[in-house]
């Protein structure tokens, strides 16, 4: 004649809603506690993945880039730049790199008829397209033969094409840069990042749209003038071999200027393990003060339920009279407990859900808290209250009925 | 007749840190299918260990006690339970009613740990209610009743599982007289019915309602057999 789980449920249900107030309040670190479990879990959640997510737009896990490292101060004043006879010797000192793109850049004035547009533009070589994972949507990207003869041409970003040219078709039109006339000959495919509609109100690859490229024969030899290319970008094999390859890249710099470290040599696979060790101490400290908070909050409802037990002896008394069993009182107040704390749990991950949501919309990233999220919520906030129930259920099971019942 | 009760031997001693207060000091007695017996005597007599002993409620320090020839004295804990739900309806002095629930839901709380289902448990409730009077109650809370009418809902509870006895210790002592008369009418019509009654009272025209007064003084029986 076992009292059955139903039964339970509902006496606890109609317990907790007969004491509302206080049940709330015994809730609320409960509350607090899977709050930020859903909360800070989603958000690292969502803020990692994001950086991932363009890491991998930009080139993937094998890109490695070289680029001035102005955190040095240069005390001998080493060249901040390679010379393109330098490049041509990096290159053939890393056979390995499957792809290869030194580049320049500079912030331009495009005009086109009586429109202007000021942005930067870029010299590349063709290798560019291989390594940012990039290619045109309309013409064709720089050539071999364009680096060779420093063609007058330029490849421009979805919105350098619309800003100045508008609808018109562009390829084969002429843009003025400098004074120097340069033939579109492509036109690049627009870039924009899903699941990401408004990072300080822009999307986040969205500035890729407004840059332009040229042959960086063309740039050196026509634009600056001058034979100083600040970066390039490689690309190895693959990701695992990319961080040997960066650190190869690094000696031969280093060797280059002295020892002195200009330049910095960052490989994505590197910044992709270094987030995902940020993300796991992250989650080891999270995972510490939420047990914590969670420990304390539990401790909180295992003592109101003992005065609760003690304010209610004469019912467990009375309960035992018409013939519960020890069992019966004992699952009656555990079921409470746990109902207690899942109530709370389930108003966490509710108060979780909107911030998460109020959130997303402020810095413009989907944030979404994962089933498996909301499921350890609920499970963290269910096992609190099995822990914190057992000991007053145990309490309250082992009254003695004669004196619960003459208990005033 | 057919005996339901059997008593033998009957002690019980509670222990106080080193002191031992003997309640009761060998009872024996015998009472029948259908009977309705009064238990009087002084104050601190052992009634209400009697009846706590007799309603499974305590148990015994020595002796026998047999309900419906099972041997109560012998049975674990969880058996004591299902005599406590099935073969016994208690009624206190206090009423002893859950007062958040409604007097149907108290009613049904001997169903529930029976594992009625809610509707069988909903229509005895509202049976026995109606029994005693209060069918047009069914939703009212204790505290919007007056004491009689507690007492009933815990008549109505203690006889809703269709028990073989009824205990009642002191059932009208928190009572006027006018309330009190109508408890006692319920349980002498209940007794017509053929229930088992076994009550507590300090008030000599209460006890003559009973078929037989048993006494006891200072833990012991002193006229066992009195019609
Ligand atoms: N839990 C207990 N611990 C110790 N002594 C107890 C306990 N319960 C009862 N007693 C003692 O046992 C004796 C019998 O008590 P009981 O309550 O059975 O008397 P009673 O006849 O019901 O009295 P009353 O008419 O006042 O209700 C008393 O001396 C009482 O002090
Ligand atoms: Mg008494």
């Amino acid at each position: 004649m076992a009292i059955s789980l139903k039964e339970n449920i509902s006496i606890g249900l109609s317990d907790f809603w007969s004491r509302k107030v206080r049940g709330f309040v015994t809730v609320l670190g409960i509350v607090l506690g899977t709050m930020s479990v859903i909360v800070v879990l989603s958000l690292m959640n969502g803020i990692n993945q994001q950086t991932i997510q363009w890491m991998m737009e930009r080139g993937g896990l094998s890109k490695i880039t070289v680029r001035r490292d102005w955190s040095f101060d240069n005390p001998n004043n080493e060249p901040r730049y390679f010379t393109w006879k330098e490049i041509n010797l990096i290159r053939s000192l890393v056979p390995e790199a499957e792809y290869f793109n030194p580049q320049l850049r500079e912030w331009v004035r495009y005009s086109y008829q009586d429109k202007d547009y000021l942005s930067s533009i870029y010299g590349v070589v063709p290798d560019f397209t291989q390594i940012e994972e990039w290619d045109v949507e309309e013409g064709r990207f720089i050539s071999a033969f364009d680096i060779d003869q420093a063609n007058d041409v330029v490849v421009i970003g979805t919105e350098i094409k619309q800003e100045l040219l508008g609808n018109k078709d562009a390829i084969g039109e002429l843009i003025t840069v400098h004074n120097r006339r340069l033939r579109i000959i492509g036109i690049m495919k627009h870039r924009f990042m899903k699941s990401n509609d408004a990072f300080r109100g822009e999307n986040a690859l969205s500035y890729l749209n407004r840059r332009a490229f040229i042959p960086l024969s063309t740039m050196i030899k026509k634009g600056t003038g001058e034979d100083e290319i600040t970066s390039f970008t490689v690309k190895a094999k693959d990701a695992d071999s990319a961080p040997a390859l960066g650190n190869k890249l690094e000696d031969i710099i280093l060797n280059l200027r002295h020892g002195e470290p200009v330049f910095s040599v960052e490989t994505a696979k590197e910044n992709a393990e270094q987030i995902a060790k940020n993300q796991k101490n992250f989650q080891v400290i999270f995972f510490v003060v939420s047990i914590i908070s969670l420990l304390v909050g539990g401790i909180v409802i295992a003592n109101i339920m003992l005065a609760s037990i003690q304010e209610r002896t004469r019912e467990i008394g009375i309960r035992i009279a018409v013939g519960a069993r020890r069992m019966d009182i004992f699952f009656q107040f555990l079921a409470q407990t746990i109902i207690i704390t899942a109530i709370g749990g389930m108003f966490g991950i509710l108060t979780g859900l909107s911030i998460l949501t109020f959130i997303s919309n402020y810095i413009g990233i989907e944030l979404i808290a994962s089933i498996s999220v909301i499921m350890i919520a609920l499970a963290v906030s269910v096992g609190v209250g099995f822990v914190a129930g057992i000991i007053p259920a145990v309490t309250a099971s082992k009254l003695n009925p004669v004196e619960a019942l003459r208990y005033e | 007749m057919k005996e339901i009760i059997t008593v033998q031997a009957l002690e019980k001693i509670y222990k106080m840190g080193k002191v031992s207060v003997p309640a009761l000091k060998g009872i024996d007695v015998t009472i029948n299918k259908g009977e309705f017996v009064a238990i009087m005597g002084p104050s601190g007599s052992g009634k209400s260990t009697l009846m706590h002993i007799l309603g499974c409620l305590d148990t015994a320090t020595n002796g026998i006690y047999s309900l419906n020839y099972h041997k109560v004295s012998e049975m674990k804990k969880h058996k004591l339970a299902m005599i406590r739900n099935k073969q016994i309806g208690f009624v206190f002095q206090t009423f002893n009613l859950l007062p958040h629930l409604n007097i149907q839901k108290n009613v049904e709380l001997p169903l529930m740990y029976a594992g009625f289902s809610a509707k069988q448990r909903s229509q005895k409730a509202k049976k026995v209610l109606a029994e005693v009077g209060l069918g047009d109650r069914l939703r009212h809370k204790p505290s919007e009743l007056s004491g009689g009418q507690r007492q009933r809902v815990a008549i109505a509870r203690a006889i809703v599982n269709e028990p073989s006895i009824i205990l009642a210790d002191e059932p009208t002592g928190n009572l006027d007289t006018n309330s009190g008369n109508d408890i006692l009418s319920i349980f002498t019509e209940l007794h017509a019915k053929g229930h088992t009654i076994i009550m507590v009272t300090h008030d000599p025209v209460v006890a003559k309602k009973a078929n037989r007064i048993i006494k006891i003084v200072d833990g012991m029986i002193t006229n066992g057999n009195l019609t």
